[in-house]
């Protein structure tokens, strides 16, 4: 009995014991504290950097202005008539209580324009309101755009890199797992399905182009239903497509096996897209777009990140498919979807998991890089916009110094977490 | 002695030089061709990559190279400013089909895309996705042509100067608007406006006219023609082919010296900015990024070699944990910031002036070859410095790791057996091998490099390839982005094949006769 509780304390399971590794490394743990509280910064910056109080009292009543522009920007409810295109700050409060920085960063402060310096000395009401981290040529606080920032780097980084997992996981499995000879169809299949993709794309997007931008231009509630009529027209195709083939497989000619080579094809595009250096190719399409904002930089950063994670997982792949649990569920009659999804995935997942912490440090350097440059996001304020600021005023070392360690900071931390993360999993790979 | 077998033709016993040079043989050669020829279809691969998604930008072209500004003018200018604008979308290829084949629909026509102006041909596709049939379509815009010239050509008078600037106005938005609500409206408001001016019958029946004609595209609507796919045909005359291989004779004397010579031929188009050869740029820039590049990847591994070594050897003392340390620190410092304060701070009057903060310097052809050198280093200096810290930190992790692997290896400990000096063990026997993972790091670091050059010659205003493409993307010159990304792109390929080459020179397992 006692033999056995000790078993089951030691195999708590594979995530229990890598956490156990990743634990025992000090840098690794002070970077994932780092990354929640960035983390928290970035939940919480309407909060911190805001120039509506948190709470007030106005005229004898308690509002709570925040609260109230977030759930207005959910599109809940709406601010008081008085309350209506006012200077917040001018008010004549009761009792009043400000957030820690009370700016937003998009306003111009008008009485610091010409980029005021953390020690210059501030047009400002009281200490309360100094600009501690400076102000840019047009008036704006730097810690407001920095802690706004904080937001972007984490959603770019974190939605680029699911854009980039999903891809590379999908693709790089495939590539892995069937390799060039295991995944056999008959040959109407095969050439049925290229042909059918070819009709669904034209009926789900070709036939429907105009309604589709049209309704995205309109909102993008109406976008997305259009866009899930095309999916669902798309799948329609597909299918019915597959079901036509079903008769025609009688015949020997066409219904002879063949193997499609998905390992040929994705190494192919793998190798196409990493002859090309990453930047050039995300400036070649951010030159296509009209107005790069958030989500399509997102887009771009993902669609050009997935290489690393395919191959990282095809490698993983092509051990994991020869070992002998697969091969049971394969004698078992396992279908090939099945043991591809619940059995070698999962066991190849952990790889894939270091090179998305290093893939998230990588998204936000891109999207920093992109914004320097003046090819970001139009539409918010990004640390590395903050930082290209610093070109054009000579004086302003806060806009060199402060944008550039947050950068910094944050790529080091998620390095650093996919440093723990390989030793804690695969300390072969580690040296 | 020697660490693995060696499976050259050479033999085994060979050792030293004679080995090298046998090495570089014909099996080497016979590689390095196999895989320029596989660099082909791949390079075929990019150019249909980034010219269908440079196809796909918005805006026209000829638009924006011609400054516009006669649309007020007389019928005489008018013509002659569509004249103008037809010759330039002919002359850069614009008025083709984009692509050998397409996938459309039935409704669709191979002759809308030499409509010249960019919002009627938006509107032309509108009416065709509405209504799918291009034959009435087609006759309305003549109608409605006809009509705007004959608006531009009446002579103006005092009674009807005003019904003209009217008319005139409200056929700019029917040329523009597809939507029935908004076209019958027009329609009306044209026919009340011809009939303000006595002097105006043949305009009036000119608008009945094309009203006529709008009025057909509804009636004989075809709509069914767009769920209809078709594969259309092109032939070779097509902007894709024409930008890679050129109209011009291959063979004997062109008589046209206005047709392109086309990509593979040299020719890379002309810039719709400065609207000279891309030619004329690229060539300098191209220079100026190789030279920065290698100048960067010898510094990098002359000074990361002999540290990732020396933290080897001391592994585990203070000197190691501290540098791998401080090499983590310095490899995760973003570029742009580095260098972001490094102009600031060593550039700047304000603080310290060391280095000059842009250009290469102005040494000019007369000046000698001193002055010249000593200019360029001086104004490369920083640049260097900034390009190279970044990646010489993760060389040194590198080289460290893989010396440490070959250090722990059986040979090693057989070596240090037999007595050989510590010198001798690393730098005969362990040192060769502990260079391969190096190598095949240079396959990434050259494309890296290549990429980062947009960032530094940013920095530092050089005009290298990277600068170049920067400008060329804020100014939207997609024939110099597309060139530049191709060079890009063969640039990294070279990278592989090198990298490739040194790894053959390096490791003597690799035998390339098999394969």
């Amino acid at each position: 009995m006692a033999a056995d509780t000790v078993r089951e304390k030691n195999d708590q399971g594979y995530w229990a014991f890598v956490w156990k590794q990743f634990r025992r490394k000090k840098t690794a743990v002070i970077s994932l504290y780092i990354v929640i509280l960035l983390a928290v910064i970035a939940v919480l910056a309407p909060f911190l950097a805001n120039e509506k109080p948190l709470v007030c009292k106005y005229q004898g009543e308690l509002y709570f202005p925040v609260l109230k522009e977030i759930s207005v920007g959910f599109g809940i409810g709406e601010f008081q008539r008085q309350f209506q295109n006012i200077d917040w700050k001018k008010l004549d409060y009761d009792m009043v209580i400000f957030p820690p920085v009370p700016y937003l960063p998009m306003n111009q402060d008008d009485g610091n324009i010409h980029s005021k310096g953390p020690f210059d000395e501030q047009v400002v009401p009281s200490m309360r309101f100094h600009h501690w981290f400076g102000t840019d040529e047009l008036g704006r606080d730097v810690l407001a755009g920095m802690i706004h920032g904080t937001k972007i780097a984490m959603t770019v980084g974190i939605f680029s890199m699911f854009i980039a997992s999903v891809i590379g996981i999908l693709l790089g499995s495939l590539a892995g797992f069937y390799g060039d000879e295991n995944f056999q169809v008959s040959l109407v299949r095969l050439w049925g399905n290229l042909l059918f993709l070819f009709f669904a794309f034209f009926y789900a997007f070709g036939v429907r182009s105009y309604d589709i931008t049209d309704a995205l231009g309109k909102s993008l509630g109406d976008g997305f239903f259009q866009l899930f009529i095309s999916v669902l027209i798309f799948a329609g195709v597909i299918t019915l497509g597959n079901l036509l083939v079903i008769p025609l497989k009688k015949i020997p000619f066409l219904g002879k096996q063949v193997a499609v080579p998905f390992d040929l094809v994705i190494m192919r595009i793998i190798e196409v897209l990493n002859s090309i250096p990453t930047l050039f190719l995300i400036l070649l399409i951010i030159s296509i777009v009209r107005k790069p904002n958030l989500y399509v930089i997102m887009g771009i950063i993902g669609l050009t990140g997935w290489t690393g994670i395919a191959r990282f997982i095809r490698a993983e792949l092509l051990k994991v498919r020869s070992l002998e649990y697969i091969e049971a569920a394969n004698s078992l009659g396992y279908s090939h979807a099945h043991i591809l999804f619940r059995h070698a995935i999962p066991n190849a997942l952990s790889p894939v998991l270091i090179s998305i912490a290093f893939g998230i440090a990588g998204a936000i350097l891109t999207e920093s890089t992109l914004s320097f440059l003046g090819l970001g996001p139009a539409d918010t304020v990004t640390w590395g916009q903050l930082l290209s600021y610093a070109r054009q005023i000579p004086q302003a070392w806060w806009l060199a110094i402060f944008p550039g360690f947050a950068i910094f900071v944050t790529v080091t931390t998620f390095n650093l977490i996919g440093d723990g993360l390989t030793d804690a999993m695969d300390p072969r790979l580690k040296q | 002695m020697k660490p693995v077998e060696i499976e050259t033709k050479s033999g085994k016993t060979e050792a030293g030089k004679k080995v090298f040079f046998a090495r570089i043989s014909f099996p080497l050669f016979g590689y390095i061709l196999k895989r320029i020829l596989i660099f082909i279809p791949t390079l075929f691969i990019i150019s249909l990559l980034t010219f269908i998604l440079i196809s796909a930008a918005p805006g026209d072209p000829a638009e924006t190279m011609l400054s516009r500004s006669s649309s007020e003018g007389q019928a005489s200018d008018k013509l002659a400013t569509e004249r103008s604008y037809r010759e330039l979308r002919h002359k850069l290829g614009l008025d083709l089909p984009i692509f050998y084949f397409a996938f459309t629909n039935t409704a669709q026509s191979d002759t809308l895309i030499r409509i010249p102006t960019k919002n009627h041909r938006e509107m032309l596709d509108r009416l065709v996705y509405e209504y799918g049939n291009w034959p009435q379509i087609e006759n309305y815009y003549h109608q409605l042509k006809t009509l705007e010239f004959s608006i531009i050509a009446t002579k103006k008078d005092s009674t009807n100067v005003d019904a003209l600037i009217e008319l005139r106005n409200t056929v700019a938005k029917v040329f523009i608007h597809h939507q029935d609500v908004v076209l019958s409206a027009l329609f009306t408001d044209l026919k009340e406006q011809s009939a303000l001016a006595p002097n105006l019958v043949d305009i009036k029946a000119k608008v009945e006219a094309t009203e006529i004609a709008y009025s057909k595209i509804k009636s004989e609507a075809s709509v069914w023609k767009r769920y209809v796919p078709k594969v259309q045909w092109s032939g070779t005359h097509n902007q894709y082919h024409r930008w890679l291989f050129g109209e011009a004779r291959w063979v004997g004397e062109e008589t046209d010296p206005t047709l392109g010579k086309g990509f593979i031929r040299g020719d890379y188009g002309i810039s719709f900015f400065t609207k000279r050869p891309v030619k004329s740029v690229i060539w300098d820039g191209l220079w100026i990024t190789m030279l920065i590049s290698i100048l960067v990847i010898v510094i990098e591994y002359i000074i990361s070699i002999p540290l990732g070594i020396s933290l080897a050897i001391r592994k585990g003392s203070a000197y190691d944990s501290g540098m791998t340390v401080a090499l983590f620190i310095t490899y995760s410092l973003p570029v742009f910031w580095i260098g972001t304060m490094a102009i600031f701070f060593l550039c700047s009057p304000d603080y310290i002036e060391i280095f000059p903060p842009f250009g290469l310097g102005d040494a000019t052809m007369e000046d000698g070859f001193f002055y010249k050198f000593g200019d360029l280093a001086y104004h490369l200096a920083l640049p260097l410095i900034i390009a190279s810290y970044a990646s010489f930190a993760y060389l040194s992790r590198q080289m460290r790791g893989s010396m440490l692997t070959v250090l722990g290896a059986d040979y090693i400990r057989t070596a240090r057996a037999k007595g050989l000096p510590e010198n001798k063990v690393i730098w005969r026997h362990a040192f060769r091998n502990s260079l391969l993972p190096i190598i095949t790091i240079f396959a990434s670091f050259f494309p890296a490099l290549i990429g980062g050059s947009i960032i530094l010659e940013f920095l530092f205003t050089i005009p290298g390839l990277g600068q170049i493409t920067y400008a060329a993307v804020i100014q939207k010159d997609y024939p110099m982005i597309l060139t530049n990304t191709m060079f890009a792109a063969i640039l990294t390929l070279v990278g592989y094949l090198v990298s490739d080459i040194l790894y053959a020179v390096v490791d003597p397992r690799i035998s390339y006769s098999k394969k």
